[in-house]
């Protein structure tokens, strides 16, 4: 373009224009990369969340399963116990993973699956409480073992 | 099968049914009670250590649902429902005490002794409660 003018801002504006319409351009194609990049780690960590919230709800199933089993022994509730610790140690863990997530949740990101995860580590920590109520503090209840003896009897 | 309830049991089902967000127990309830042959009903937690009377607490609709606390007496096929609460909305709660959980089952068998019990059924997808002294 070769007009000319008295007024040389408007060279220079129409130069800065032509400039940063190139620029732009040029920068959609890596930006668009950039957000398919940031919406793929979006998902991976929607995918990673989620999977976390299946292995819990597969070992709560897994958790249920123990109660079924007959009266147990010195070494099965020793076993038990040592479940229990252990169930308490990885709650802990959990949490302090969902507490370090804070900074997304706040932003809105991945808000379903951080629910999810939120409702899977407090049934853990339920379950954990059934498993010490079934196996320690209800049988140590005598008015508790008189009524499994006598609904035997009904 | 015959499923029976407590007072507590119905006391606690009327106030949870009468608000909208809760609306959804009566189905769940029949949908699983009222689909399910006893031997399908002995799954979730056993608190009791007894295969035949065996006392169970039940998650019922995943994480967020409900927990339903009940009685099986296997040979006489029946179920005995207790107790039920939501684990979230207004009215939710995350677990109950142990006292509670020994509370319940004492009282189970109390009633199911002096017959201080309703019956359940469904009528065109509704769920009813009968005193079993008026049957």
């Amino acid at each position: 373009m070769n007009c000319v003018s008295k007024y040389p801002q408007l060279s220079e504006t129409y130069e800065k224009v032509r400039i940063l319409s190139f620029e732009e351009k040029k920068a959609a194609v890596s930006d668009e990369n950039k957000m398919n990049t940031l919406l793929d780690a979006i998902l991976d960590l929607k995918k990673m969340i989620s999977h976390k919230t299946e292995i819990i709800e597969e070992l709560i199933t897994e958790l249920e399963s123990i109660t079924w089993i007959d009266e147990s022994g010195k070494n099965e509730l020793m076993l038990i116990n040592d479940i229990v610790s252990s169930l308490k140690d990885f709650r802990s863990t959990l949490i302090r993973f969902y507490v370090s997530m804070n900074f997304i949740r706040e932003k809105g990101i991945a808000k379903t699956e951080i629910n999810q995860f939120k409702n899977a580590i407090d049934d853990l920590k339920e379950m954990t409480n059934d498993l010490e109520s079934r196996f320690f503090i209800l049988p140590s209840m005598p008015e508790f073992q008189e009524t499994t003896k006598e609904l035997s009897l009904v | 099968m015959k499923i029976y309830c407590l007072q507590e049991f119905k006391n606690q089902y009327e106030k949870l049914v009468r608000k909208n967000s809760y609306a959804s127990v009566e189905t769940d309830i029949i949908e699983y009670f009222f689909n399910n042959s006893i031997e399908q009903l002995a799954s979730g937690t056993r608190l009791n250590n007894s295969n035949d009377t065996p006392y169970i607490k039940k998650r019922l609709k995943g994480s967020g649902g409900y927990r339903i606390y009940y009685l099986l007496i296997i040979k006489d096929d029946n179920v005995y429902l207790m107790f039920l609460h939501p684990k979230t909305g207004s009215m939710g709660y995350d677990n109950i005490n142990d006292e509670t959980k020994a509370f319940l089952y004492k009282k189970v068998l109390e009633s199911i002794r002096t017959k201080h019990l309703f019956e359940v059924f469904v009528t065109n997808q509704k769920l009813y409660f009968k005193n079993i002294n008026d049957i």
